[in-house]
């Protein structure tokens, strides 16, 4: 067993296993119900009276997915959101995860359900 | 007497000396680099650079750096909780690679030289060093779009993810 300790930490610092943005997807789905692009992308664009900097997804991420985005506090550039015009979004169950509990905290002061991750993942991956 | 007058010899001398200061100046620590020393691996640029420049450790004290990461549920107005052995690595890298650690540069020094004994300095465009650097850049040029901020260090300094803030490699985004 000692031996396979410096193994298992190597293992252990290794990067999530990269998925495809469909398998991120299709976890989330599995936790709600279908998912619908259409209720995704209203989402994104909707605004909140809840948001503490920024009042939707889009004041950062701007209107148009595949556009680079900027945060609205520290100006810094941020890549494209949707995955065909920036290859690793939604390769990353952690990552993703990560980010909606910043996000959603940010913008609705809350969680997000299941249902508007998967409808938001859905629009993304639809975006073309 | 020393012969002063224009000989082969004399320009010879003069010539090997130009020649040696050149090399010499080339050689030198390039101060004017101003590099800064950065966590290793990916954890730091990826966890605290997603949302701004990843700052080097070297623009704040440690006690900054240890009041900011006790922090992180409102760091300046966002919750930007990190899991906590990632929070735990972050502090110790920050802690030494401060201004103030052992293993500080002239700069750094400088740096913190310029920082009450007192202060834990929050924001690094609040420091006396940043303004004195700064002092020529006006106003407008703050406010441009791509820049918008004093704290996006990466908007003109090209490289500030390494590390990197030397004059030479600043690039000004026109609008």
């Amino acid at each position: 067993m000692k031996r396979l300790l410096p193994l298992l930490a190597l293992l252990a610092s290794l990067p999530a296993r990269a998925e495809t943005p469909q398998q991120i997807l299709d976890g989330l789905v599995a936790q709600s119900g279908a998912a619908s692009a259409a209720r995704g992308e209203q989402f994104f664009r909707a605004k909140s009276a809840e948001g503490k900097t920024a009042e939707s997804c889009a004041t950062c991420h701007t209107d148009n997915p595949k556009a680079a985005g900027q945060h609205v506090k520290t100006h810094k550039t941020i890549d494209p959101i949707a995955p065909v015009a920036q290859k690793d979004r939604f390769t990353d169950p952690a990552k993703v995860e990560k980010w909606f509990k910043r996000n959603c905290n940010e913008v609705l002061s809350r969680a997000c359900t299941a249902q508007e991750k998967a409808d938001f993942v859905a629009y993304m991956i639809s975006v073309k | 007497m020393v012969d002063a007058g224009i000989t082969w010899k004399n320009l010879l001398t003069l010539a090997l000396a130009v020649g040696a200061s050149a090399l010499v100046i080339a050689r030198a620590p390039a101060d004017d680099d101003a590099v800064f020393p950065m966590p290793a691996g990916k954890t730091y640029v990826n966890e605290c650079g997603s949302c701004h420049t990843a700052f080097a450790p070297g623009l704040l004290p440690a006690r900054s750096w240890r009041k900011m990461m006790a922090e992180l549920s409102n760091h300046f107005g966002e919750d930007a909780s990190l899991e906590e052995p990632h929070r735990l690595a972050i502090q110790k890298d920050l802690e030494n690679l401060a201004a103030d650690s052992p293993s500080s540069n002239m700069r750094m020094r400088r740096i913190h030289g310029a920082i009450a004994a007192n202060a834990a300095p929050q924001r690094i465009s609040e420091t006396g060093y940043f303004r004195y650097m700064h002092d020529e850049v006006p106003a407008h040029i703050w406010k441009r779009k791509k820049i918008g901020t004093p704290g996006n260090c990466i908007a003109c300094h090209t490289r500030a993810n390494e590390g990197r803030y030397g004059e030479r490699e600043v690039r000004i985004p026109p609008q």
